[in-house]
């Protein structure tokens, strides 16, 4: 006999969440606390977003910005987006509470609002939307929270979170101009652990790295990438942000790009579906550090490094960064670590975005991945193919690399060779070796000029070649000089030989020189071996 | 943006005018006279209309604010004017951040400044003298950098607050004036006009005018400035209560080893009418017995 199941006692008001789940939400999720500052950007972005959809109706000529700048320990991002009505202030205090649609807004799961309570003591907003007369305000007391939280676990009473969060929030209004539409977060007294947040210069690298942010008008490629992202990406929207300095200045925030880095021309792939390819998926743009060769900016093959004191710092820019909505999802190690079979020393040649396009792709709550879906499996074996030409590029980056390397030396060393041999020091016995090695040396080249793509380096090897053989056919019709000075009578004078050596070193030299006859060169290459090491060891 | 009611500091038609018009062209004045825009601090409320009336003479702005959501929404009101950029605000009690050099953060003012605007609630005297002491310690950073200032104060006329003071103050202020002459009818004159001043008939926004104004004088001085004081402004601020607005410029006058004479006298002092604002215009100049100056 089967016993039977017992029955499921089901109580209408019973609490499903503690107050302890509030903690762990607001601590575990952003180890680096930067990315609380993420959270609120992705609400201005969105709440520009909303505005800007209304904006062309009601003739509002304003600037959409999002404005960030820090004052005492306080941390304040301000937006005139949207705005919030009393309805959506108060639901601030519901705890993953969003009526974002996912695939169509950066944020979607209303756990970033209260983001700030992870960071700091205090969290206020205040914002009022257009048409309402009202300004709304939100306060969330986090520290008095959490203290009363972790009290009551000491003494063993467990509270539901609801309470908890009535008890330490507070919703407010204020009459306000109706034409007003704001928002304002202020994560207030910062915790001393999470200081980084009111570092100016921090917050502004890291939100040109991870916003929704263009290229800085100074830097050479922008212009070109934002055109071509604009084209290739439906939603791409770059927002205008601004951050104050401590010393009283409005800096707008960019892409961290800077013609400071060198950075060679960019280039673009489109990833499309592996099983549909005329559904794209993501655009991506790649870029490498350059050098100047021949007069160009060209790729250099090495690290993507840019100005830093500690090697990780240097690379901090190396690979490539999934980009959703204009935020950055994951760090550079996601593309790598998804996209890449083997080796990542190639990837790390390369800096640049892949911007998603796909809207079945959604982010996991703390933006490290994407959330494991049919969609995220499609997108990633889609950018393969991406990785596939960055290692192909790579390689031809290497050989053109190599080529120009080859080429440059040899040049260098044919002119030297050359000069001597105008200006007759070149000896008899040196020549053999010269023409040996010019002869290695154009043969190298030869094959690294096989494997060039780069038309211009391709030339440049082809001249040096063309030089190289024109020496070499020099060398063959030289007057070398006769290296009298290493005539057999000036080796056995210099050496005080006896009269009796003098004559063997004499056979010696005339046997060799018999043996030689069908090639000159070589006796000449043997005596001056001879004679050196003659002369180096008496 | 409109008016919250969080606002404490409401605005009103004789303040309107102090700050857009009597005080602005002062500032405009001290603007001209320094040849570049002013580094203001100040108690501005978290409207900052002072600021926002003369931003165009304004470089950077140090507030100090002691009421968190006053500060909140101070924050708020540089964002939706522009001029976030430019606000530095300090959290807490005035006259401490002055005393301790610090606010409830640890970040002092950014001295010296051009233009201090003190608007603030209460008297000037109370039982520790904090507030004297606030002030003579701002001066004194601002010698501490040989840098003039215009300094703007704005305070309640409590009655309360300084009749003991007041009384010890007026004696002193009668020796001194007598040092300046011995010509007995000037003597005369400073006797009567002091008597006047010490009459209990005699409304207290007079004695604290006076008082007010040598303060800030001597103070100065000692400083090492040149101080030019003007007649002090009384009027009616928000729920009519009675408030009186002071003007003083410092000049600082360096290389001195002694203590400079202002070229303002303090018979100029002692003999300026009390200046009243009504709806928002000045009334006809309340004008006490004036002492002859001296030949």
């Amino acid at each position: 006999m089967t016993p039977a199941k017992p029955p499921v006692v089901r109580d209408k008001d019973e609490d499903l969440v503690y107050a302890p789940a509030i903690l762990i939400l607001s601590h575990d999720l952003y180890p680096r606390k930067l990315e609380v500052i993420r959270e609120y950007i992705q609400n201005s972005s969105d709440a520009l977003e909303a505005y800007a959809a209304i904006s062309d109706v009601i003739e509002d000529s304003a600037e959409p910005q999002i404005k960030v700048s820090v004052q005492g320990r306080s941390v304040l991002i301000y937006d005139n987006g949207i705005g919030m009505d009393k309805e959506e202030v108060a639901k601030l205090r519901r705890i993953a509470y969003s009526e974002k649609k996912a695939g169509r807004e950066a944020g979607y799961k209303g756990i970033g609002r209260l983001a700030g309570i992870a960071v700091a003591d205090k969290l206020k907003m205040s914002s009022t939307s257009y048409g309402d007369s009202k300004l709304h305000h939100f306060e969330f007391r986090a520290k008095e929270m959490r203290e009363e939280i972790s009290e009551n676990k000491r003494k063993g009473i467990t509270e539901s979170a609801t309470e908890v969060i009535r008890r330490h929030t507070d919703l407010w209004s204020d009459d306000i101009d109706p034409k007003d539409h704001y928002t304002i977060v202020e994560i207030r007294d910062i915790n001393e652990s999470c200081s980084q947040l009111l570092d100016v210069e921090a917050l502004r690298e890291y939100i040109g790295d991870v916003g929704p942010v263009d290229f800085a008008p100074s830097f050479k490629w922008g212009q070109k990438v934002s055109e071509k992202l604009r084209q290739n990406i439906p939603d791409y929207s770059p927002k205008t942000v601004y951050i104050s300095t401590r010393s009283g200045e409005r800096i707008r925030v960019y892409k961290p790009y800077t013609d400071q880095m060198v950075i060679a021309e960019p280039d673009f792939k489109e990833v499309t579906d592996p099983a549909n390819p005329n559904h794209v998926l993501a655009f991506c743009w790649f870029a490498t550090k350059g050098q100047k060769i021949l007069d160009k900016v060209r790729p250099s093959g090495k690290i993507f490094t840019v100005e830093g004191e500690e090697p990780r710092e240097k690379k901090r820019f190396a690979g490539l960064v999934y980009k959703l909505f204009g935020f950055s999802i994951g760090d550079r190690t996601l593309p790598m670590r998804t996209l890449w079979a083997k080796s990542l020393t190639r990837a790390h040649w390369f800096t640049g975005e892949i911007h998603i396009v796909d809207k079945d792709v959604f982010p996991t709550t703390d933006r490290s991945d994407f959330i494991e879906s049919n969609a995220r499996k499609r997108l990633y074996d889609g950018a393969e193919t991406i990785a596939v030409k960055l290692n192909r590029l790579a390689q031809e980056i290497s050989d053109n690399r190599k080529a120009y390397n080859d080429s440059e030396k040899l040049k260098q060393r044919f002119q030297d060779v050359r000069q001597k041999l105008q200006n007759g020091q070149i000896e008899r016995a040196a020549l053999k070796v010269i023409k040996q090695e010019l002869e290695r040396g154009l043969d190298g080249l030869r094959q690294r000029a096989d494997k060039c793509t780069d038309e211009e380096i391709e030339q440049f090897d082809r001249e040096v070649l063309k030089y190289g053989r024109k020496l070499s056919e020099e060398l063959d019709h030289a007057k070398v000089s006769s290296g009298e000075k290493n005539g057999i009578a000036d080796v056995a004078s210099e050496l005080h030989m006896t009269a009796k050596a003098k004559k063997v070193f004499q056979i010696v030299m005339d046997t060799l020189s018999g043996h030689f006859s069908d090639d000159p060169d070589q006796y000449h290459e043997v005596n001056g071996k001879i004679t050196r090491s003659l002369k180096r060891k008496y | 943006m409109g008016t919250p009611r969080e606002a404490v500091f409401q605005s009103n038609q004789n303040k309107d005018f102090l700050r857009s018009a009597y005080d602005a062209g002062h500032v405009k004045g001290w603007f001209g006279r320094a040849g570049r825009p002013l580094k203001y601090l100040g108690l501005p409320a978290w409207e900052m209309l002072d600021i926002i009336a003369w931003e165009p003479f304004l470089s950077r702005f140090t507030t100090i604010e002691r009421e968190e959501n006053q500060q909140h929404l101070m924050f708020l009101q540089a964002n939706v004017q522009d001029v976030e950029h430019r606000l530095y605000s300090l959290y807490g009690e005035f006259d401490s951040i002055l005393l301790s050099g610090r606010d409830a953060y640890g970040y002092g003012p950014d001295w010296p400044y051009d233009l201090i605007n003190l608007d603030y609630f209460g008297g000037f005297i109370y039982s520790n003298l904090t507030r004297p002491k606030a002030i003579r310690k701002l001066i004194s950073n601002q010698a501490a950098y040989s840098q003039g200032f215009l300094l703007i104060i704005t305070q309640h006329l409590r009655d309360c607050d300084t009749i003991g003071a007041k009384a010890t103050f007026l004696d002193d202020l009668r020796r001194s004036l007598k040092n300046v002459s011995t010509d007995p009818t000037v003597h005369v004159s400073i006797d009567t006009v002091l008597n006047w001043y010490s009459d209990s008939a005699t409304p207290d926004s007079f004695r604290q005018a006076l008082y007010m104004n040598v303060f800030l004088r001597d103070v100065g001085e000692v400083e090492h400035f040149d101080v030019k004081c003007r007649p002090a402004v009384l009027y009616a601020g928000t729920g009519n209560s009675s408030m009186i607005h002071f003007v003083t410029e410092f000049v600082f006058r360096p290389g001195l080893g002694h203590k400079p004479a202002s070229n303002q006298s303090l018979i100029d002092i002692v003999n300026f009418s009390l200046l009243e604002l009504c709806d928002g215009s000045f009334a006809p100049p309340i004008q006490h017995p004036i002492i002859p100056k001296p030949i």
